[in-house]
């Protein structure tokens, strides 16, 4: 009795008073989530062709399949949206920079569409912005004996407004390219061509990648140069997002409307971010109005 | 009768066997609690729990063992870090000064805490295997490097600026920043999956990089 005593009543305590230790011995756990893991391997083995080695590179619908049934406040049913490998976020950084013709990306985006990519460009372009911002202000009052002080509100300004259009603007298409699709006779045709709010959340948060090394660039205070840079940047990304949306947009009574829409929302955030925290401080004041309208005006032009 | 003694007897004995009170084995090793803290001075179980928080800061400054921080997490050493960094960060609150650039306190408390979550959170989504609280816990105490840089640009601060001092506490901060990181990593870069490490070491290097920049960035006000 006194020998069974010693010993494993040291563990147990050890283990009610300190849960992580449960965790790290891996005793409960692990075999719990393989399991799980299993079941859906097992379930994707089922429905895929036998030729796939693993189903996350199945079709978006098969797959999220036993994962929909998870409650909607559980870590797990967002764990469907992280669902990426490095790989895969490298690819589609690398499409939403080139545009092609041939609609790789939305072939990608159309399978598995992730908030990995589109959250970290988010913040990580928030920061950027700030950043550099902050160094383009430096940068300004260099010459000047002027006391500089770094303003770290810049921050705040430019989460608002990124999280705002990243979030707001592809609600928005979504709704003007659901009501102005024209009904075609094939029903399924339409199901499968205008796209989700996920896909257009995922398209969109892309498409700002190429803003980051833009707004690094935008510090350098040449003034040509800047434009030149918002130019291209809305170019490349806007490109690209025309040319993945194109097949719903084509089915849109407004096609061209829309598509305007949708380019000018995108050079106006450009350019609002160029004026608002990389401009000479001179004209802050007047700037500040202007700023405003971007989000009100993407209402407008659509 | 008879059997109501019996069943008396039965309990008794069980009852006799649990008493015992199971001896204490590893004293030797501090930071291991022991339990038997019920005839044990306030001051050693005080000392004990600051010597284990001082054990992972140790840790921290020299990341080789890689399980020290996960075991056993606590919440003090992030708790104490990032009240200090916030104390010194913060920018002046005098009236005249009203809109003086750095953080307020409380910003740097919520970037800390809320950046620490959203890392988490990113990890856990990604299919790692970690506790929530384990990776606070390890985020928070690989903080040191940053505070140790912090506290370092603040005595540079001290004397007149020149272009020499500031390009000292821009290493300073650059070298605290990649020693947090791969501190964080060393701890816990194993519970992703390979293919994953990537994706989930990149918010944690965002997270140490926003708070080098605030390091740098604070200057005399």
């Amino acid at each position: 009795m006194t020998n069974l005593q010693e010993v494993p009543t040291e563990e147990l305590l050890s283990f009610q008073d300190y849960p992580t230790v449960h965790n790290n011995r891996n005793n409960t756990t692990i075999p719990i989530s393989e399991a799980q893991i299993n079941v859906e391997n097992l379930d994707g083995n089922f429905r895929n062709s036998p030729g796939s080695q693993r189903p996350t590179s199945s079709p978006n619908v098969e797959d999220t399949d036993p994962v929909s049934s998870k409650s909607f406040w559980t870590l797990e049913y967002y764990q469907k949206f992280f669902d990426v490998d490095t790989s895969d976020v490298v690819d589609r950084i690398i499409a939403s920079i080139t545009p092609k013709w041939d609609n790789t990306l939305k072939h990608h985006l159309r399978t598995k569409p992730d908030l990995y990519g589109p959250f970290w460009i988010s913040v990580t372009l928030i920061f950027t912005i700030a950043i550099s911002g902050n160094i383009a202000n430096y940068l300004q009052n260099a010459n000047a004996r002027y006391h500089w002080k770094y303003d770290f509100h810049l921050v705040s300004y430019a989460a608002t407004t990124i999280f705002l259009y990243v979030s707001f603007i592809p609600f928005i298409l979504w709704g003007l390219l659901k009501w102005t699709t024209q009904i075609n006779d094939v029903e399924g045709l339409e199901e499968e061509i205008v796209p989700g709010v996920l896909e257009l959340i995922c398209v969109y948060g892309y498409s700002l990648f190429i803003y980051i090394p833009v707004s690094i660039l935008w510090s350098i205070q040449i003034n040509i140069l800047q434009w030149v840079l918002v130019l291209f940047g809305t170019f490349i990304s806007g490109s690209v997002l025309l040319l993945t949306l194109l097949p719903a947009l084509r089915l849109s009574r407004h096609k061209f409307l829309l598509s305007l829409g949708i380019v000018t929302c995108h050079l106006l955030l450009a350019a609002g971010f160029m004026l608002y925290f990389f401009h000479v401080p001179g004209s802050s004041s007047t700037v500040q109005p202007t700023f405003k309208p971007v989000v009100a005006s993407n209402q407008t032009t659509h | 009768m008879d059997s109501k003694l019996e069943l008396f007897d039965d309990v008794d004995g069980y009852v006799d066997g649990e008493m015992n009170v199971p001896k204490t084995q590893n004293n030797d090793q501090i930071g291991q609690p022991d339990f038997n803290t019920l005839n044990e001075p306030i001051r050693d179980t005080i000392f004990r729990d600051l010597k284990a928080v001082g054990i992972k800061f140790a840790h921290v400054l020299y990341p080789k063992e890689k399980r020290a921080l996960l075991k056993e997490w606590d919440l003090w050493g992030p708790l104490v870090l990032c009240t200090f960094m916030a104390m010194i960060l913060q920018g002046s609150s005098s009236a005249d000064n009203s809109h003086d650039g750095g953080p307020e306190f409380a910003q740097v408390f919520v970037i800390v805490w809320i950046g620490s979550m959203v890392v988490t959170l990113n990890s856990k989504l990604l299919g790692g295997n970690i506790s929530i609280f384990q990776s606070i816990c390890v985020l928070g105490y690989c903080l040191l490097p940053t505070t140790i840089a912090l506290i370092i640009c603040r005595i540079i601060l001290l004397a007149v600026q020149t272009n020499l001092l500031f390009f000292i506490r821009f290493t300073v901060s650059m070298a605290g920043f990649l020693w947090a990181t791969y501190a964080s990593m060393v701890f816990l870069g194993d519970s992703q999956k390979p293919n994953r490490k990537l994706l989930a070491v990149y918010p944690i290097g965002l997270f140490y990089f926003i708070i080098s920049w605030l390091v740098i960035s604070h200057t005399n006000t």
